[in-house]
């Protein structure tokens, strides 16, 4: 008899590290006009955004639910605390922030990663960013990398012309109530011609319990810039379900390159409800990296819309669904010009009764001739208590183009096994192996010294028996 | 128009239990909205006024001994084991299954059903010839609605070919059918369904079958005609090594919109199926392609694959696939595969610097992708005639 293998759960302890919810300000449950004048008011907001966010509010109360996906039943939206100002000022020093939260961050890995790797951090804590720096040699060529309040009276034009632009309340309720609450951020715009060869990073960590993280995420590339941006979310469980909806809008203008890398693992209470597009000019670039392994109900489908002649996206996403999870997640690409191209790579992973499914969808419109795109979707049954689905939807609207799928379901390989063993490896290492080779792609994609995080995340541990 | 009066009309003379089974499905279609197919942008559609189907649609054939063949609107005496066939759809856990391509649809088609054929081959019968059904549409039969019943038990043997046609070019006909399948432990049966309306007319098709213990049935759907097309063909594998195919070729031109689903629940333990679809788009034409392999819970060392593909040949084609995997069971092997775009250029160069013209490459091209499913058309009539309506279709 063969035993199964066995892949523990992710190590946890760190991300559940909870302290007290301190804050200065606390917004009323519910949402009201009032608590959006409210909330704007704290941020002393000019005008048009209050009216945004009451327009938002209106769309929202319209909104139906999706019927589709995940079962959103158990989110108590009325009673979601929605936003929650840190008992803390926004600080370029570290050495500022105050302890509590400095700790947490610390035990992240987060300044380390700074000092060694980055160009520049953020870090948001509950609603509010506690601590934005970005490296002298950035700030001397141009680049902005601030927190979005802050943003929105400094480069008041930069950010009205692009604010939800690209994701309007009007997509879905959960981007109208993104559009009336948002809070914190992070803004990035990198000049014409600007490598910023090392990453920016923006860690987003929840703490307040019943609360609601609603980040707004805008990054502007101009004209041949390049720049890699990377996403890390967490919070402690409580007992009461946290929603985060936060919308990330990305503009590379022509021939500019950005990489977008996140690494979620928010905790198992959390319905993760996101919403992220990119918009990709003639010779630009998106890349996608993405590891969902947290939350309790995961919605997360990354849109790229190759707007220019020769514009290209990529996806990898490695999907890790455990215990009580339902990951929905998967790439979205819209091919609206000529001779662009997409790829598409996930892996996806379920356990002990999670629940991962791959919704994608490739578009390709009349005018896009000579469009390639592959999508390819891996999944990996560790058990059978889980569930994995693939639902890739592909819709073609003209002919001169090239377009393949594939998609492939099951456990690990025995023939694999059986190929590595008559190698000399034993059947444990060769379990292994394959495990993280499975999950390799995403690994490989982010910087070393970043696996910082990653390593926190992943602690796979393996364990097999002579079949 | 389809209401209790019609029921009422339809019952008279058939058989007790049949007839009460019309009017209990009349109930269920009474309550129901009908789906819309957004997807070919076909909403509200409306069902014409019936009309009775009174064609012959059998050719006579020496092999009827062997088998039992009834029409399912005569006064039937073994109508009580129709039913009991019908009752094994019942209580098959498939989520969301047995549905055909609607329950609107579905419903219809068991409450008002003009024609249709029960078809059983006992036990250890095995025929070499091909049993013929043409289903064919004129002026004084404009609609047809079809509710057969095949079933192949233990150890038989059966190909059966359904030929769905009209020759009249200007007639607006309506199709919506119905056809159930079981096959029994070892048996064999294959279905070849054609359909060749004009591009006037509307068709509906749904197509439902319970495969046990290592049984086999095997669906070749040829689609070649009709303005808007929406089809479903849903194989439920119940027991071990039960196995199930679908070979689907289509050919859509013109303003034709087709919806295709094509669905393998698998419950049984090794069970296994394969879904094959190829297929060519020319001019506006639209077409769906919809591919489930579900893998419930139980059904340990399964098996299934799914490939489409698909010729684009103009820039104003519409083609979307939604192919889909779901399980619920580690120890499978599943897969789709999916491949979109125009006639290779270089092959098409190397066609045409043999001295063949444009239009004949694209169309040896297009044959070659069709013929491996063509040559399993048991009747060279047929086999020719399909063959040439391909031919002419993509010269024009």
């Amino acid at each position: 008899m063969n035993e199964k293998t066995e892949v523990k759960d992710i190590d946890r302890s760190l991300h559940d590290k909870k302290n007290e919810s301190k804050h200065r300000y606390q917004s009323a449950k519910g949402l009201t006009p009032e608590v959006i004048k409210e909330i704007s008011r704290e941020k002393k907001e000019p005008k048009w955004m209050l009216e945004f966010r009451l327009k938002a509010l209106e769309i929202y109360k319209k909104k139906e639910i999706p019927t589709w996906g995940a079962d959103i039943s158990d989110l108590d939206m009325e009673n979601i605390i929605t936003y929650v100002r840190p008992d803390a000022d926004l600080q370029s020093d570290w050495d500022q922030v105050p302890d509590e939260i400095k700790d947490t961050f610390d035990a992240l890995g987060i300044p380390e990663a700074e000092k060694e790797s980055l160009a520049g951090v953020g870090a948001q804590y509950d609603s509010e960013v506690v601590y934005h720096n970005l490296k002298e040699e950035m700030v001397e060529q141009g680049v902005i990398y601030m927190d979005m309040e802050n943003a929105v009276k400094k480069h008041e034009d930069l950010v009205k012309d692009h604010f939800m632009k690209l994701i309007t309340p009007n997509d879905h309720k959960f981007s109208a109530l993104h559009g009336a609450v948002w809070s914190g951020g992070s803004f990035v715009y990198v000049p014409a011609g600007v490598d910023v060869d090392i990453p920016l990073q923006s860690y987003f960590r929840q703490n307040a319990p019943g609360s609601g993280q609603f980040e707004h995420t805008l990054i502007i590339l101009e004209e041949g810039a390049n720049a890699h941006f990377i996403e890390g979310c967490s919070a402690p469980k409580y007992s009461v379900n946290n929603l985060h909806a936060g919308a990330v809008e990305l503009f590379i203008n022509k021939g500019a390159k950005l990489r977008y890398s996140t690494i979620e693992n928010w905790s198992r209470n959390m319905y993760n409800l996101n919403t992220k597009r990119a918009l990709v000019e003639e010779d630009g670039v998106i890349e996608w990296v993405s590891g969902s392994f947290g939350s309790k109900v995961s919605m997360l489908y990354p849109m790229s819309i190759l707007k220019g002649a020769r514009a290209r996206a990529e996806f990898t996403g490695v999907t890790f669904a455990a215990e009580g999870q339902y990951l929905d997640t998967g790439a979205q690409v819209i091919h609206a010009a000529p001779n662009t191209t997409s790829t598409v790579n996930s892996r996806s992973i379920a356990k002990d009764g999670g629940h991962a499914y791959y919704r994608g969808l490739l578009k390709v419109t009349e005018n896009a001739h000579g469009a390639k795109a592959s999508v390819a979707c891996e999944s990996l049954m560790l058990d059978n208590e889980s569930k994995s689905d693939t639902l890739p939807i592909m819709k073609l609207q003209t002919d001169d183009i090239d377009i393949g799928h594939e998609a492939k379901v099951g456990r690990i390989s025995e023939e694999a096994i059986f190929y590595l063993m008559s190698r000399g490896i034993s059947e444990e290492e060769a379990k292994a192996m394959i495990v993280r080779g499975f999950v390799e792609p995403i690994a490989s994609e982010l910087p070393l010294e970043y696996a910082v995080e990653l390593n926190n995340l992943i602690n796979l541990e393996l364990e097999g028996t002579i079949g | 128009m389809y209401n209790k009066k019609l029921v009422d009309n339809l019952t008279t003379g058939q058989s007790k239990l049949l007839s009460s089974k019309r009017r209990d499905s009349f109930k269920v279609f009474e309550k129901l909205t009908k789906s819309d197919f957004n997807r070919i942008n076909l909403f509200d559609y409306q069902f014409p006024e019936y009309s009775p189907y009174n064609k012959e649609y059998l050719k006579e054939k020496k092999w009827q001994s062997q088998i039992v063949l009834k029409k399912m609107t005569d006064n039937l005496n073994n109508e009580e084991e129709i039913l009991n066939y019908l009752e094994e759809f019942k209580g098959k856990k498939v989520k969301k299954g047995n549905q055909g391509l609607d329950e609107k649809y579905l419903s219809m088609v068991d409450a008002f059903y003009n024609t249709g054929l029960f078809i059983k081959v006992p036990r250890n019968t095995e025929l070499k010839l091909p049993v013929e059904i043409f289903y064919e549409l004129d002026k004084e039969n404009p609609v047809l609605i079809d509710n057969n019943l095949i079933v192949a038990e233990e150890n038989s043997k059966l190909t059966i070919v359904i030929d769905y046609r009209m020759k009249d070019q200007e007639l607006a006909a309506f199709h919506n059918g119905l056809t159930r399948v079981i096959v029994k432990e070892n048996a064999v049966l294959n279905i070849i369904k054609v359909q060749r309306f004009n591009d006037q007319s509307d068709n509906f098709d749904s197509n439902i079958s319970l495969v046990s213990n290592q049984g086999e049935l095997n669906w070749i759907p040829i689609e070649l005609g009709a303005r808007n097309s929406v089809t479903n063909n849903e194989n439920t594998l119940i027991d071990d090594g039960s196995r199930a195919s679908i070979s689907s070729v289509y050919f859509a031109d013109g303003d034709r919109k087709l919806d295709l689903g094509f669905k393998m629940n698998h419950q049984g333990r090794h069970s296994s199926s394969e879904i094959e679809s190829r297929g060519v788009l020319k001019d506006r034409a639209q077409k769906v392609f919809r591919g489930d392999l579900y893998f419930q819970k139980g059904a340990g060392q399964a098996k299934g694959t799914e490939k489409e593909e698909v010729l684009l040949l103009d820039k104003t084609v519409d083609s979307d696939s939604i192919p889909a995997l779901f399980s619920e069971e580690d120890n499978v092997e599943g897969e789709h595969a999916v491949s979109a775009g125009q006639i290779d250029e270089q092959r098409l160069f190397y066609l045409m610097s043999r001295g063949m013209s444009k239009a004949e490459a694209k169309q040896l091209m297009v044959e070659a992708a069709f013929n491996p499913v063509f040559d399993k058309i048991p009747l060279n009539d047929l086999k020719g005639s399909v063959i040439n309506e391909v031919k002419t279709r993509i010269r024009s």
